[in-house]
């Protein structure tokens, strides 16, 4: 972490250093086709990129039943906002029939919130319970302590699918099908890979203000709390991050214990609500609506703290 | 706030949130909600009326309405089941109940229908006794019946100079298609106008397909294959419970060897065209209503949607008579079954006895001609719905009056049946494999009673 | 410090010399632990007993021991399922890899951009399902925009998701587009670490881009790229979501990827216990892959130091 950031400055210097090289061998040679044909590259790629983002608009913009005739048009197909109206139940059903869309009620706002709720009790339980746990791997002296890490680090290898099953059977058994704790249940505790992501990092963190924290009076808790997690705001954030967006992408396991309405998530709502095809069909023009919908909460927060989230992601990559 | 505490409480001590909501499923009045699943969505507004005609004579007992389109209705309705979270009633389907029946999960209707002492005299002969299970019981009540019929784009007859009245009487044979391809072939055009019983006509770049097609069909084929089939004289297996299935019968091999021929001559879409598992992009209505199939085979519970696509003219056409000397078309009933999980057996009764009563099959949903309701005194004002919007469906009544019908294939193990043919059907129509493909299914299904 | 907090310290020093900080210790990982013991290890045993049964979910499990992996092993979509699988897995590493450091090496010699960085990023922010749904609706023959785009340069229509050789790598190049933009973050920073001065040295004996890459770059990017492999294998072995809504494993079984499988056969057609079996095979089948992967990647002894 501490030399991270110190490489960090270093190569930021650095960057100038080597771009003035650069520079003055690109002006020796004229221009220097090799950049340009790098910067084309760049281009078409983030244009690949933008390009399925820009269609999901166009055609949450048209008229489901247009869509077919118009399929070449890179413009939105007889505009309206009637995708929009369906999506958020704000259409009576005969108005979605006629307009191609399912009668059935969808509720986004429901499923949004569904969403929020799970994502939000996963990342702030999960990184709780797997940070205590680290801290007890990394900090604390006990005997056992390598042969218990490296059984939760072996857990790294189980496939999800495997402990999907019986789990389903397990929460059936507790009658926590359909409910927010059933879906989060697996994943509240921890994962291997947050116990081993939190314990490299608790690794490095200097002794000595832990003792002298220590010999102030301050116990495990108080260590725990107010040195061991301040210091490792950064690795805690990039996990939580990452937890979230894992959490809210996650699709198998809510389907399988929460599909019902009171409960279901927006990955679940999107499959479910692509299979409710009337005659056949799906509604598309209200399906990318809803696509967008469901990306606009990560969206925003990728735009809000964005810099943040790539930093953090390279960062993740370095450890 | 409290909304939130509630939200919280209902995640730490796992309460269904239906309890943090005002629509519990029961509250201290006894009020009671009944969830109900359906998958075709054109009628969903018609059960909807009667949900709510239902509920106000039955203050106390409320109906949810949800729908799953068709090919993802079974996966949804079994995983529902097995997670405790089925709907109290739901639409079922004559190949799919006998599963349930079997695993117990579906609430036997004797005891109810003799305590109300209900006359199952009233549907179309036969109907009611198709949802009595192998062990003698009834598991459903008539809802409605549909067959099987050609609706065709008549701007495009027209234009291919062929008359209504040649439509109604064509011919099929597996050999050479009879006079039903020939119309097939004229009704095909490519990119240059050239029609498919024309010389130099390119089956490689086709406009318009004389045929649509709707997928493979999988075991079942009801608007696919089945009406081609039937007319053989062949039929899924020996009656309802069987244990052996007929795949293998050279009759029906024959029929799909020419169904696909259709494909490499040029006149129907490949299924890769269309999509894998029946989850396509465009419905075949869409295709047809787009000009892309000048002809489709189609059931009757479709027609009103066909008569609503913009800028498209359509006719009725029945099914064509086969080796057999006669037409033939699948007749299917569907009825409503309530799951033997349901907390709310007694209301889920009265909601199934009511969708099964002239209040809702003679005057709503006869009234809307969207399906044919399945008393017998609800056919003539049905007729007369359909007849109002303009539409003829003689040539789907045709079956019953000619009695040309053939049931939808009831057995155990359907789900196993359905992916063993839907494989072997799709890699025969994909051109991965011969029709040998669909004697090992059939060897595979038969397996699966022993 | 005062006179019972000294006490306290040395109380605690002492205890520690024999047992070290074994009570509190075993206060912090108890959560853990016990989300370990409940949602590992004992459905670790109990998805092994579930494959010894026949079970459907509906009614109790019956023992039948050994039954459910005989008939895996004579079941041809099993294998199908394995092989399907694998193809998927190789097309997505090895496009997500080579893509990947493509745009890696534009990025980390042409700019430093947040804008650029965030855009490259963005698909990973989606989930799998929308992609899914998104690019079904694109790749479509009849009307979607790419086959219009093809048609218009004069390319044939091509079913994307509709012909059995075309299915896999539809799928495979789906999640490559999710994916690719993360990975390449992963090993930007990785470039990151690679000083500088070994690229104006470079730069100086007036080295060519291309020389750079195979002679700086590549070498030492080594550990960050065996990190990413591991990771990616293992999480791609997973593939669900897209498929489940797209293809449903169709067309014929070209997509019946070996997850997916397995949640047809335990919650569609009521064969959970086989269902079970077949999971326990891919546990054993990823446990062997990561080992391997382990060993010749060494990734094990950098990452544990």
């Amino acid at each position: 972490m501490a030399t991270l950031q110190g490489f960090d400055q270093h190569s930021s210097e650095s960057v100038k250093a080597s771009a003035a090289a650069m520079d003055g061998a690109a002006r020796r040679r004229g221009v220097n086709w090799g950049r340009v044909a790098g910067w084309v590259a760049l281009a078409v790629i983030m244009a690949l990129t933008l390009f399925p983002f820009y269609w999901m608009l166009r055609t949450s913009f048209s008229t489901t039943r247009s869509l077919a005739s118009g399929s070449g048009d890179l413009l939105p197909v007889d505009f309206t906002v009637g995708a929009y109206r369906r999506v958020l139940g704000l259409a009576s059903p005969q108005e979605a029939l006629a307009q191609g869309g399912t009668p059935a009620s969808l509720n986004f706002w429901r499923y949004l919130m569904n969403s929020v709720i799970v994502a939000t009790i996963i990342t702030a339980s999960q990184l709780l319970f797997s940070a205590m746990a680290a801290y007890a791997f990394a900090r604390l002296r006990w005997p056992g302590r390598n042969k218990i890490f490296f059984l939760f680090l072996s857990a790294l290898m189980v496939p999800p699918i495997f402990t999907t099953l019986p789990n389903f059977v397990l929460v059936k058994n507790l009658g926590l099908l359909n409910t927010y704790l059933g879906i989060v249940l697996p994943s509240l505790l921890m994962t291997p890979f947050s116990i081993f992501f939190l314990r490299q990092f608790f690794l490095g963190i200097n002794r000595e203000i832990e003792e002298a924290a220590r010999i102030d009076g301050a116990g495990h808790a108080r260590i725990f709390s107010k040195i061991i997690v301040p210091m490792s705001s950064a690795p805690l954030t990039t996990l939580a991050v990452i937890t979230y967006i894992n959490s809210w992408n996650d699709y198998l396991w809510p389907l399988l214990v929460g599909k019902d309405e009171s409960v279901r998530v927006l990955t679940v709502a999107l499959g479910i609500f692509r299979s409710q095809t009337p005659q056949g069909g799906s509604d598309w023009a209200a399906l990318m609506a809803a696509t967008l919908i469901a990306a606009l909460p990560i969206m925003i927060l990728f735009a809000i703290v964005g810099r943040r989230i790539i930093n953090s992601i390279e960062f993740s990559g370095i450890k | 706030m409290r909304r939130v505490v509630c939200l919280i409480a209902a995640a730490l001590f796992a309460v269904p949130l239906a309890a943090c909501s005002g629509s519990d499923s029961t509250n201290g009045s006894g009020n009671v909600t009944l969830n109900y699943w359906l998958w075709d969505s054109a009628q969903q507004p018609q059960y909807q009326q009667c949900a709510d005609d239902f509920t106000k004579a039955n203050p106390n007992i409320k109906i949810k309405i949800t729908q799953y389109g068709w090919s993802d209705y079974w996966n949804a309705l079994t995983t529902s089941f097995v997670s405790d979270t089925a709907p109290d009633v739901f639409v079922s389907h004559l190949s799919y109940y006998p599963q349930f029946a079997q695993r117990n999960q579906l609430l036997a209707l004797d005891d109810y229908i003799g305590k109300d002492k209900l006359d199952l005299n009233v549907y179309q002969p036969g109907l009611a006794d198709l949802w009595k299970s192998k062990d003698g019981k009834q598991y459903g009540l008539p809802k409605d019946f549909d067959t099987v019929a050609i609706f065709y784009n008549t701007a495009k007859l027209r234009e291919a100079g062929i008359t209504a009245e040649q439509m109604q009487n064509l011919t099929w044979n597996p050999t050479d298609g009879g006079s039903y391809e020939k119309i097939i072939a004229r009704l095909t055009v490519d990119a240059k106008g050239r029609h498919g019983d024309e010389p130099g006509f390119d089956k490689n770049h086709v406009v318009t397909y004389g045929l649509g097609l709707n997928g493979s069909g999988g075991a079942f084929g009801q608007t696919e294959w089945s009406e081609y089939a039937f007319s053989t004289g062949w039929q899924h297996a020996q009656g309802p419970w069987a244990t052996a299935f007929n795949f293998n019968d050279q009759r029906f091999k024959d029929t799909i060897a020419w169904w696909r021929s259709l494909t490499e001559k040029g006149y129907m879409p490949g299924l890769e065209k269309v999509g894998p598992g029946g989850k396509s992009v465009v419905a075949q209505m869409d295709a047809y209503g787009a000009g892309k199939y000048a002809m489709v085979t189609e059931g009757s519970w479709n027609t009103k949607s066909y008569w609503a696509l913009k800028g498209v003219k359509s006719g009725i056409a029945p099914t064509p008579i086969g080796p057999s000397g006669k037409r033939a078309s699948m007749i299917n009933g569907l009825a409503d079954n309530i799951a033997a999980g349901t907390k709310h057996p007694e209301a889920a009764w009265q909601w199934v006895k009511y969708l099964a009563s002239a209040d809702c099959q003679l005057n709503i949903v006869a009234k809307e001609g969207i399906v044919f309701p399945a008393m017998v005194q609800a056919a003539t004002p049905a007729k007369d719905a359909f007849a109002r919007s303009g539409i003829d469906v003689g040539p789907f009544l045709i079956h019953p009056q000619d009695k040309t019908t053939h049931l939808a294939p009831i057995a155990d193990h359907w789900t196993d049946i359905q992916a063993a043919m839907t494989e072997a059907m799709e890699s025969y129509l994909l051109f991965k494999t011969d029709i040998s493909a669909i004697d090992k299914a059939n060897d595979k299904i038969n397996a699966l009673f022993r | 410090m005062t006179a019972p907090a000294a006490l306290r310290h040395l109380r605690r020093s002492s205890s520690r010399r024999r047992h070290g900080d074994l009570l509190p210790a075993l206060a912090f990982v108890l959560p853990a632990t016990f989300g370990f013991v409940a949602f590992y290890i004992w459905p670790t045993v109990r998805g092994f007993y579930f494959s010894l049964t026949d079970y459907s979910l509906l009614g109790p499990a019956r023992f039948v021991g050994v039954d459910n992996y005989k008939q895996m092993i004579d079941d041809r979509l099993f294998w199908n399922a394995l092989l399907v699988t694998a193809e998927y897995v190789l097309i997505n590493i090895v496009t997500q890899t080579v893509l990947a450091l493509l745009i890696a090496v534009l990025m980390h010699r042409l700019t430093r951009s947040i804008v650029v960085r965030g855009i490259i990023m963005l698909p990973y922010f989606v989930a799998n399902v929308v992609v899914a749904i998104v690019w079904y609706w694109m790749l479509d023959p009849q009307i979607g925009v790419i086959n219009e785009l093809l048609n218009a340069v004069g390319v044939d229509r091509l079913s994307f998701f509709g012909d059995t050789a075309a299915a896999m790598p539809t799928v495979a190049l789906l999640n490559t587009w999710r994916h690719v933009g993360y990975t390449a973050l992963l090993i930007v920073a990785g470039m990151q670490m690679i000083p500088r001065t070994f690229y104006e040295a470079a730069a100086l004996d007036g080295a060519s881009e291309w020389r750079m890459f195979w002679r700086v770059t590549l070498p030492l990017l080594r550990p960050v790229m065996a990190l990413v492999l591991v990771l990616t294998v293992i999480g791609s072995f997973q593939v669900f979501d897209t498929v489940a809504v797209t293809t449903s494993g169709g067309p014929v079984n070209a997509t019946r990827v070996i997850v997916y499988y397995i949640y047809d056969q335990a919650f569609n057609r009521f064969h959970f216990g086989f269902a079970s079996a077949m999971s326990f095979a891919v546990f054993v089948l990823l446990v062997g892959i990561a080992y391997v992967q382990l060993r010749l990647t060494r990734a094990h002894d950098s990452d544990l130091s």
